[in-house]
């Protein structure tokens, strides 16, 4: 039994509305896109609102670019903070990653050179945050195909700085930090114990393909097209046992829909990591009291 | 040279084929043209060649997609996607 109060939630999209609305008993929360509400007419923002009211929701920004010695736009930070205003979310989240430089939009997020720099660069931009909407941000790892050039630190000892010097909590995408391990050769088990977990709050599901490089060989491709695969499921387990905080676990979905039960089967899934988790994390409470 | 050059250095050779072309034909002059510093070059250098080709492709499609299907999730899309499956389930058109 999961004593822990962890939740289990799936991300709002237009496509999944109506499975989401026929089994909101199996859903904890649901995870919004902030940057689809951000210009959004004000029926939308009602709308969303309306959702709110019925089950609770937390939003997940996608553009800022915190991750940079790029300071972020201001009118991207008034953006969030008057979405956070009006929705009320349980909290909000972004990435650990950069989207633009020189003047130039990269349309998506890309992994920063893991430098001190960029600790200090995220540490200015999340404190910015903090002072336009009233409270930090979790901040997710994001999945990257390159190793990012120019990089002085390892990808745990970068999120494990950042997360130091802005006093954030983690959203950790388990699918990844799976798929960063297999493309760039560390072990995702020992990711998870380099990070701290005291900062661990929030925790991403999601699947992805093998893209073929140009030298035959592979890579894990995250694009949230596929049903999460089973090392996931094994690494949310590992993440439950060494957690001490409540986890709010959310799988993410962004295409090539299968069914609503196939979804629910994969909640299932989670909820029964989590709870093998738990109990080895209750377990080794008990030895060691 | 400051570490914003750096990064903007990475975005060009990620969205701008030409440039990612020219800085893979001689990455060291490339990354001196806009001004990095000796460190920096010999960081590019060592560049994960098959990653960035890789991830460039990929940031491609992204901005794609993201042009195509914006916004995604609005309510209006939400509204036609509940009629559509109402329609599916009991046989409409």
């Amino acid at each position: 039994m999961n004593t822990f109060a962890d939740k289990i939630g799936l991300g709002w999209r237009a496509n999944l509305a109506a499975g989401i609305f026929s089994h909101l008993d199996r859903i904890d929360l649901l995870e919004v896109i902030a940057d689809d509400f951000f210009d959004a007419p004000r029926r939308e923002i009602r709308a969303l609102q309306t959702l709110a009211a019925q089950i609770p929701v937390v939003l997940h920004g996608v553009g800022m670019g915190l991750a940079s010695t790029v300071p972020v736009e201001t009118k991207r930070l008034e953006k969030i903070a008057r979405l956070v205003e009006q929705v009320r979310p349980q909290f909000w989240s972004e990435h650990l990653a950069f989207v633009r430089g020189g003047g130039i939009e990269i349309g998506h997020l890309a992994a920063p050179p893991r430098t001190v720099d960029t600790v200090e660069g995220a540490a200015e931009n999340l404190s910015r945050a903090a002072a336009v909407t009233g409270s930090k941000p979790v901040m997710e790892n994001i999945a990257t195909l390159i190793d990012p050039p120019g990089s002085t630190l390892s990808e745990s000892a970068w999120i494990s700085g950042i997360l130091a010097s802005s006093n954030c909590d983690l959203l950790l995408d388990l699918h990844n930090v799976y798929a960063n391990g297999l493309n760039h050769g560390y072990d995702p088990n020992a990711f998870l114990r380099q990070i701290p977990r005291v900062r661990l709050r929030v925790i991403h599901i999601a699947g992805g393909k093998f893209i073929s490089a140009p030298d035959g060989s592979q890579r894990l491709l995250d694009d949230h097209l596929h049903d999460v695969p089973d090392p996931v499921f094994s690494l949310l387990e590992e993440a439950a046992a060494l957690s001490p905080n409540p986890l709010t676990v959310i799988l993410e979905r962004d295409g090539a829909y299968p069914s609503m039960d196939c979804l629910l089967a994969q909640i299932d899934l989670a909820r029964r990591a989590l709870s093998r988790g738990r109990a080895r994390r209750m377990v080794a409470e008990e030895v060691l009291a | 040279m400051s570490a914003r050059a750096f990064e903007a250095f990475l975005t060009r050779i990620y969205v701008d084929a030409a440039a990612r072309a020219r800085f893979k034909a001689d990455p060291r002059a490339e990354a001196q043209a806009a001004g990095l510093s000796d460190e920096e070059c010999a960081a590019l250098e060592n560049t994960d060649w098959i990653g960035l080709e890789m991830a460039a492709r990929s940031l491609a499609c992204k901005r794609k997609l993201n042009r195509k299907n914006h916004p995604r999730n609005s309510f209006s899309n939400t509204l036609e996607n509940l009629f559509t499956t109402i329609f599916a389930r009991f046989g409409g058109n």
